[in-house]
């Protein structure tokens, strides 16, 4: 049991949740026009990036102009699945009562399925939020992160794995909720695991064929260009998803938590383990936007269902709460963040406790 | 047979045969559509047919053109009485008109929130340009919001025309009753009826508080004079009473054999079928039920009624218990995810009622808007699209 919890008494928890269900109050009393036009903006510059990105493939003929392609389609991509998709799905938008933000039937530009996603990252990932054997975003089912994961032979190969997985980072997104892991130890049946094969097979073979045959194919000669300008944005948008996801939950000073400490929790613990679960990353507003505002992933967590862009207006105050109570805000620069993850996944990948257990 | 008969039954024959050619020419006419229409409709080849986008994009150019959204312009607004306007649209071209009593549904965005109501056209259905009237109502957040904000140039969503509560072939003797704004589709009718000249003999009896509250006053003045076969009788309620049947009796002595048309408020609409049933001539009476936000209470430890529109189920829902809670009681399973409101997997559509949220106390009276059945509890009957 880490320290930080046990130093808080029942009624700072009580104080904690109080503060904090004011705030969510605050801020969802004050949605309107603000918020519904900066959702509209992201939106309209994703698209236009998203044209101005396959125009410049699909006819251009200079390398500058194939590189500035790239970035526009990779741009848009990152905005749609970080800053739109994940944030619309959440029902961030839902008060909107607009049938193209409804949360439920959103659909985003991604291998993964949108209802697999609601499914292992709404409801698995933010409600057992860095529970071990609950949360599959510790570790992924494969990754090593934590002292509270026991060491398996195949984590030595993972600063390997790791890398592979921030290229084909879409792919590890997609089959996330397929939880083949759990079938290879025996855990799913194989009807299980093929129900779930299903959806993601037709969502991958949609974006697959978009980006790898429709689109190549709309430019005739022009298409070993546009091909391969659509497999380097998805590279892009992948390795750059990966490095915020991972600066997310994984640097150093994260908390995990077991199940039997989380049996009997009460709001306010939920929100307390939301905040010793998450790390933010320090940018300006071009972070913010480029991260879909997971650069204030703790405060993402705490209201995952407030719009996004709300964050770092509420993020002193939160932060401020913390000190407060003497809760840790972990927080860092991008750069100093993602050394941490990177320092853990290597020495996490050996099975011995770099950090004495019995201290 | 004799040669003539053969003749007729050759017509006959050929006849019959281009028919059939006509028929499945045309039957195989459509299916191309369909097919093209699935063709361009297929998630394969998104984004490029993403008719979302596409209007995002269009409207960015003009705010009325879309590919799938129908949109209509304010071109005009009227002052009819001192709480009602008359909002004169332009709709974009993908409008395909109305029959006189229809209504439609009008969208607007208010602080970013899309809001919906219906109302019944007030104009003639042969005019290039369509109207609705809107009454204020104390509260009302749409109704309001068009008063206030909505000037000409503005854009609003639309829906396609809808109802029943249409004349079809004008009948010799009508009777048209209405009562405060229920006044609208009874004034498409009778605009229409008029403008094409119908023998028609009209009774319009009328209900509403004052003089300066008859919505259309002057117009219906105006139509009465050139048109003789048209009779007007008002009812004003603040300085007669309401409207009783040996009023109406009175005002309209052959009530019985005329074919009626009804649109007010509840008790008005009542009081009316009422006595249309007893006289066992309800067959001949129509109707338009014109409902505003109704939300009968639950006080105290009672229990609301919920009914659930897909299903037809209908459970008992405590006031401070969660609506999932409860529908899980009765042996429903609707979808939930984490069962505290974050995840927004059990959103569902509360089609009427309202609703109190737990975690917020944020109270939901609004027709039409999604919920999270996990965190709200029910503080009147209310319908859901579960």
């Amino acid at each position: 049991m880490a320290s930080t919890a046990l130093r808080l008494s029942r009624s700072d928890v009580d104080a904690i949740k109080v503060e904090l269900d004011a705030l969510r109050a605050e801020i969802a009393a004050d949605l309107g026009a603000r918020d519904a036009q900066h959702i509209h903006r992201m939106i309209r510059l994703a698209q236009l990036s998203a044209i101005a990105g396959r125009t410049l493939l699909m006819f251009g003929i200079d390398p500058l102009s194939w590189g500035v392609g790239v970035t526009a389609l990779a741009t848009a991509k990152i905005l749609e699945n970080m800053e739109i998709g994940h944030n619309v799905m959440h029902g961030q938008y839902d008060w909107m009562n607009d049938p193209a933000l409804c949360s439920q039937t959103y659909e985003w530009d991604i291998v993964c399925d949108g209802d697999q996603w609601r499914h292992s990252h709404n409801i698995l990932h933010h409600t057992h939020t860095n529970i071990v054997g609950r949360d599959r975003d510790v570790g992924y089912g494969f990754l090593r992160v934590s002292e509270a994961q026991p060491w398996r032979p195949h984590h030595l190969f993972q600063p390997a794995v790791s890398a592979l997985l921030a290229l084909l980072f879409q792919w590890g997104v997609g089959l996330h909720d397929l939880e083949l892991d759990e079938w290879l130890r025996g855990n799913r049946s194989r009807a299980e695991v093929r129900a779930r094969l299903t959806p993601f097979l037709r969502k991958a073979a949609r974006q697959v064929f978009k980006d790898y045959v429709l689109f190549p194919a709309l430019a005739l000669g022009n298409a070993p260009r546009v091909l391969a300008g659509n497999v380097a944005a998805n590279l892009v948008r992948n390795v750059w998803s990966y490095v915020v996801i991972f600066c997310g939950h994984f640097p150093d000073g994260v908390r995990t938590y077991t199940a039997d400490e989380t049996r009997d929790e009460t709001r306010g613990d939920w929100y307390v383990r939301q905040i010793l679960g998450s790390c933010n990353i320090e940018g300006g507003p071009a972070l913010d936007v480029l991260s879909g505002h997971l650069s204030h992933q703790i405060e993402h967590h705490l209201f995952p269902d407030l719009p996004a862009s709300r964050y770092p207006e509420i993020a002193p105050r939160v932060r401020e709460l913390c000190a407060r109570y003497g809760l840790a805000y972990n927080t860092g620069t991008l750069w100093g963040q993602f050394t941490t993850v990177v320092r853990r996944i290597v020495r996490f990948a050996l099975p011995v406790a770099v950090r004495p257990v019995f201290a | 047979m004799d040669p003539a008969g053969r003749i007729d039954s050759g017509i006959i024959l050929s006849v019959r045969v281009f028919t059939r050619m006509l028929i499945s020419s045309d039957v195989a006419g459509r299916s191309v559509v369909a097919a093209a229409r699935r063709v361009l409709t297929s998630p394969w080849l998104r984004p490029l047919n993403d008719a979302d986008a596409l209007d995002g994009l269009l409207a960015l150019a003009n705010p009325l053109w879309s590919v799938r959204a129908l949109r209509a312009e304010v071109v005009r607004v009227i002052d009819e009485t001192p709480d009602t306007r008359t909002f004169v649209l332009r709709p974009s071209w993908r409008w395909d008109g109305f029959v006189a009593g229809q209504h439609v549904c009008v969208e607007v965005e208010i602080e970013g929130v899309r809001h919906q109501r219906t109302y019944s056209l007030s104009s003639r259905p042969d005019e290039p340009t369509i109207a609705v009237t809107v009454k204020r109502h104390p509260g009302g957040r749409v109704s309001n919001f068009l008063h206030d904000a909505v000037r000409p140039g503005h854009v609003l969503g639309l829906s396609r025309a809808s109802g029943r509560f249409v004349l079809g072939d004008p009948p010799p003797r009508l009777l048209m009753l209405s009562a405060g704004s229920g006044i609208t589709p009874v004034m498409s009718i009778l605009r229409d009826l008029h403008a094409r000249r119908r023998a028609t003999d009209v009774v319009l009896v009328h209900s509403c508080r004052t003089p300066e509250d008859a919505i259309f006053r002057h117009e219906l003045a105006a139509h009465s004079r050139d048109w003789p076969r048209l009779r007007l009788a008002f009812v004003f309620t603040g300085e007669t009473g309401r409207l009783d049947r040996e009023r109406l009796v009175r005002l309209v002595p052959d009530w019985a054999e005329r074919t009626s048309l009804l649109c007010g408020p509840a008790p008005f609409m009542e009081m009316v079928r009422g006595m249309w049933r007893e006289a066992g001539v309800d067959g001949r009476l129509r109707c338009e039920s014109f409902t505003g936000p109704i939300t009968a209470g639950v006080s105290g430890a009672e229990t609301a009624r919920v009914k659930c529109a897909r299903s037809g189920a209908v459970f008992q829902a405590a006031r401070d218990r969660p609506l999932l809670v409860e529908a899980e009681r009765s042996g429903l399973r609707p979808r939930h995810g984490c069962r505290m409101g974050i995840c927004h997997t059990c959103l569902c559509r509360k089609v009427s009622g309202t609703v109190e949220n737990l975690l917020t106390g944020a109270v939901s009276s609004e027709p039409d808007t999604m919920i999270q059945i996990c965190v709200s509890a029910a503080r009147s009957d209310l319908t859901l699209a579960l």
